[in-house]
């Protein structure tokens, strides 16, 4: 440093003191990734980099810049809105109508039974058929899905992990009913079953076989449909789930380390694969930590695929989606919504990403309508065509913070992964449930900073909406898609040539047990009509269906809280609940169908257990039946239940139901949590549910009411 | 009572609510529960009762989960008590036992209750030994009592059951020596689980490990302590469980161990019930006259020494 600069930054320094009347050196806040971010950077703050390279150009090494030279100057990133619900039918007029208003590109959600390898005439996915996306049980649905959308000329993401072989399957069968040859079609299959184990849980098998059928996609796809990416590397669902920067990146990161082994297991030499392989990360409100994450991530991978040998260019070069993120919406004051994920977007795109999609302001209720899908989609093409953001590429590159924070993300991430790396990789990591752990931990902080107000949310624990507006919709009768699933599986059932169906079915758990690929007897069967739910059993007998082991991290949250009023007024109120009845106040936790994302449910069981509550946890994918028998045999005075997937309209009156068969005289009560649409809201209190807690509720508040709930209610005689 | 006939009926609602006033630490509720189980204890049903202890981390839920699902599907009524470890120093416990008892759960003979240790001696709760006669009563033929293997909690649990399996996993064998002989002389059975994939050879050993180690503790009058080879995610070895279960209380039966066993259970339940009687009420006294402090700060201040202090409030006290 100059002798000059320093009198220069020793003034600043004075007057920035002298202004903020705080020592410069305290004036550091804190990221919840543990990264001091300063008041001011300078140019000493670029010097001596490990990771970034300070003079690169976009399109080269180290790709911090960017994975191409011309990024948008060429060609605007792709629009891609992430949708499907209902029926196939439903599903596709709805993209039929984005594609006419500017959308580019595809990107189909499946409902839950589809993920989990279920048909929609299977009793336990009773309150999830055409819920949480688009319903598919052969290919015939796949083929409604894309009517009238030539697959050789549109590329189609597709959201599965779980039942991926059979959805692939229909994807490339549906492509040649529709004329098209496999080598043509493009787009994306997600097949990133790691994520899942650590926070979304839509697997089937376990981690091992599971691994096994990622490997088998890659290889097939490497050798036969060139122009699609064979897995999309995801940390969308860890910022989800509550990780912060730092963990998405580095097990996101780790997560494609285990693939490209596992692909090389297989013979595949690195470079005929790791073109193909794509990423997806979530971008939050932080807003230059998500730019700095995604040049961070470019430049780790190019460093990680250049350790594994890759000689070829495009294998060195990192491409990925991104969404805005949905856990940053809120229930409460949700037009506010509209502007976060402006916001995230425009982080997105300084990011460079390669195709975004942009969560709708309703998202934190109910599946989008047309109008808040709309409104979502203009988003980007406001972006496109009014801002100019596509003239430059990578604008913030030197500017003294945004690099430095590229070259700190680096650092932490890496540490991470080569702690992971020590364990022996992701699979190892994710079978003791390390990562589940620590990303769960970082969620129950994140909630304790906004429950005790130490982070401002707009509209929900502060500057909140007196006047609450009032919100339209969507509303899916799943009966109804569900009666309609059952007569399309039963019509084919009947019109296809069952002896073909079972042998090549028995010809696919034959290859299970050979450990041959198994794409290849998929696509036979899926040919012939099989249904998703009879390939995914196929394999089952071979490889079993894997149960989580579910571990909970404890005191994270209370920590927040030492000396709190709230807080104690809660833990008081619950004393003297075990005075008086000699014991805690007792809980169950559950969620019930084939809903498996448990961030809400595991951050209210270890909240409301350091408060002291007595917490039960269930396990995932129960029906309410059991979770009626489970509530009685522990006596507990009161269930939550968390639903994000829209079954609550079908699963709760079934748990209602469930405890009155078991104990007419029942005290037990109800309360629900997560996403659920106010227009619901009238249809559960007539169901006896006691309280309803929306997103964004807080969690001390909420356990306050719900011990006046059972306090009152045992005082009723 | 309604809730006895309930109970003697099997009915769910009424064991759970039996189950929550036995573990009451309300006055009232432990006296209701005491004439309960008075009445409960005249009709005995013919329930074996198996403790499960072990490290954690050995897989214990998971071989109940799998154990108790050959022991349902062979049409026995199972019961467990499975007393959750996680209690926390602070606030309440979070109970996540059940998460990996998904199958057995479901089952309709089977009843499964949670208890939050509450960091109580030998990770053994209050209520543990009422609510296993409460479904015996019920009509349960097995009921599993699972706890986690800390120091004395074995010895705890052990009077508790008819028979006591140690778990543990594979690799555990070096842990041997460290073993206390504690432990040998109140286990029947050793199961090491885990014996499956990568692990298997690991398992054989360390189940050869204990079946050497072990025959140095062989009592005469004894039966040989048995060593079990169990994949619990895999489900092989539960016939051999539940084969081994079923000769060692016969044996015991017949030499009339069995018998005695229960007897001299019997009079450490009376006598634990006699001390806390005593210890709740030299505590009520002590805290009642409260001169403790007192007498501390006279030892502070060199009035007294620490043990005149202590035999003044003794005998203070015991007046």
């Amino acid at each position: 440093m100059t002798n000059k600069s320093n009198n220069g930054f020793n003034t600043w320094q004075k007057s920035f003191e002298k202004e903020t009347k705080k020592n410069f050196n305290d004036a550091k806040s804190e990221t919840d990734e543990g990264i001091d971010i300063k008041p001011v950077y300078t140019k000493d703050d670029i010097e001596n980099f490990s990771f970034v390279e300070n003079n690169s150009l976009p399109g080269q090494w180290p790709y911090t810049r960017g994975p191409k030279a011309s990024m948008y100057t060429n060609r605007p990133w792709t629009i891609r809105q992430y949708a499907g619900f209902s029926t196939a039918e439903e599903s596709n007029e709805f993209y039929k109508k984005n594609l006419e208003s500017g959308q580019k590109g595809l990107s189909v959600a499946f409902d839950l039974p589809t993920h989990r390898g279920y048909d929609s005439d299977d009793d336990l996915v009773m309150g999830d058929v055409g819920k949480a996306g688009v319903a598919i049980d052969t290919v015939e649905d796949m083929k409604i899905l894309f009517n009238n959308i030539p697959l050789d000329q549109m590329s189609v993401s597709m959201t599965m992990n779980g039942a991926v072989l059979p959805v692939l399957a229909s994807f490339i069968v549906a492509g040649e009913e529709q004329g098209v040859d496999r080598s043509l079609l493009s787009g994306t299959i997600q097949n990133d079953i790691l994520k899942e184990f650590m926070v979304r849980n839509t697997y089937i098998y376990p981690p091992e076989p599971s691994m096994k059928i990622v490997a088998d996609i890659i290889e097939f796809t490497s050798k036969e449909m060139p122009k699609f990416n064979s897995i999309s590397i995801s940390g969308y669902h860890m910022q989800e789930a509550g990780a912060d920067n730092v963990l998405e990146l580095a097990y996101t990161l780790a997560d494609g380390m285990e693939y490209v082994r596992a692909a090389m297991s297989k013979g595949l030499d690195v470079d005929d694969f790791a073109p193909r392989l794509s990423f997806f990360f979530a971008i939050g409100t932080d807003f230059f930590m998500e730019i700095a994450k995604l040049r961070a991530a470019r430049t780790l991978w190019a460093k990680i695929m250049k350790d594994f040998g890759a000689k070829n260019e495009r294998s060195l070069i990192l491409r990925t989606h991104c969404q805005t993120s949905g856990v940053s919406l809120t229930e409460k004051d949700p037009y506010n919504n509209i502007i976060r994920t402006s916001y995230e977007a425009l982080s997105a795109i300084l990011g460079g990403t390669q195709s975004l999609h942009t969560n709708s302001y309703d998202e934190a209720i109910a599946l989008p309508t047309d109008e808040s899908a709309r409104i979502a989609r203009n988003t980007q093409l406001i972006l496109q065509n009014e801002t100019g953001v596509t003239k430059t590429v990578d604008p913030l590159a030197g500017s003294y913070f945004v690099e430095n924070l590229t070259e700190e993300l680096s650092k932490k991430a890496w540490d991470i992964i080569t702690e992971i790396e020590e364990l022996g990789g992701m699979t190892k990591a994710v079978k003791a449930g390390i990562p589940k752990l620590k990303i769960e931990e970082s969620a129950t902080k994140k909630q304790a900073k906004v429950d005790s107000g130490s982070r401002v949310v707009v509209g929900v624990n502060k500057y909140k909406n007196p006047k609450e507006p009032s919100v339209d919709v969507r509303v899916i009768d799943n009966n109804r898609v569900r009666d309609d699933q059952i007569k399309k599986i039963q019509a084919i059932k009947e019109s296809r040539d069952t002896t073909a169906v079972e042998k090549a079915l028995a010809n696919l758990t034959n290859a299970a047990k050979d450990e041959t690929n198994l794409l290849a007897p998929c696509i036979e069967a899926i040919k012939l009509r099989a249904t998703v739910g009879e390939v995914s059993k196929a394999l089952e007998q071979v490889y079993g269906r894997h149960f989580a082991k579910s571990l909970s991290v404890s005191g994270v949250y209370g920590k927040h809280f030492e000396g709190d009023q709230e807080f104690m007024k809660v833990e008081n109120k619950i004393k003297e609940f075990e005075n008086l009845n000699g014991r805690r106040p007792r809980v169950l936790v559950v969620k019930m169908g084939q809903d498996g994302h448990d961030r809400g449910a595991k951050i209210v069981a270890t909240s409301f257990a350091d408060m002291g509550f007595d917490v039960d946890m269930g396990p995932l994918f129960q029906s309410p039946k059991d979770v009626a028998k489970d509530a009685i045999e522990n006596d507990v005075h009161a269930i939550g239940v968390s639903t994000l997937a829209a079954g609550h309209k079908t699963l709760v009156p079934e748990l209602m139901k469930g405890l009155k068969e078991i104990d007419p005289k029942s005290k037990i009560i109800v309360f629900v949590g997560g996403i659920i649409p106010e227009q619901d809201y009238e249809f559960l209190y007539e169901n006896n549910v006691s309280a309803i807690f929306g997103p964004g509720s807080n969690i001390i508040e909420s356990a306050e009411k719900v011990i006046d709930l059972i306090s009152d209610n045992l005082s009723k005689v | 009572m309604d809730l006895i006939d309930n109970i003697l009926k099997g009915e769910r609602a009424a064991i759970a609510k039996a189950i929550t006033l036995v573990e009451s630490s309300k006055e009232s509720d432990q006296q209701v529960s005491r004439q309960m189980i008075s009445e409960l204890i005249k009709k005995p049903g013919k329930s074996i009762r198996v403790g499960f202890s072990g490290p954690p981390g050995v897989g214990k839920s998971t071989f109940i989960e799998s154990f108790g699902s050959y022991l349902v599907s062979q049409n026995y009524k199972l019961g467990i008590l499975a007393i959750d470890p996680s209690s926390q120093i602070t606030g309440g416990s979070i109970l996540g036992d059940k998460t990996r008892m998904v199958e057995i759960s479901k089952n309709p003979n089977t009843f499964i209750r949670s208890t939050p240790s509450r960091g109580s001696l030998g990770g053994i709760s209050m209520g543990t030994r009422e609510a296993s006669i409460i479904l015996d009563a019920a009509g349960y033929d097995f009921i599993f009592i699972e706890t986690v293997g800390v120091g004395q909690s074995e010895i705890v649990a052990s009077n508790l059951v008819d028979i006591f399996t140690l778990i543990v996993g594979p690799g555990s064998g070096d842990e041997l020596q460290g073993i206390k002989k504690g432990i040998t002389e109140y286990a029947d059975i050793f199961i090491v689980n885990k014996n499956d994939g990568e692990l298997k050879i690991e398992a054989s050993k360390t189940a050869a490990d204990y079946k050497s180690a072990l025959s140095y503790y062989k009592k005469l009058d004894e039966l040989e302590k048995q060593v079990l080879l169990v994949s619990a995610i895999e489900q092989t070895g539960m016939e051999d469980v539940i084969k081994t279960i079923n000769q060692i209380i016969d044996q015991n039966k017949l030499k009339g161990i069995f018998e005695e066993r229960r007897a001299n259970q019997l009079e450490y339940w009376i006598e634990e019930e006699v001390k806390n009687i005593i210890t709740s009420d030299i505590t009520k006294r002590l805290s009642s006259k409260g001169n403790i402090s007192k007498y501390s700060e006279k030892v502070m201040k060199n009035e007294m020494s620490m043990f005149e202090a202590v035999e003044t409030i003794t005998k203070d006290t015991l007046k």
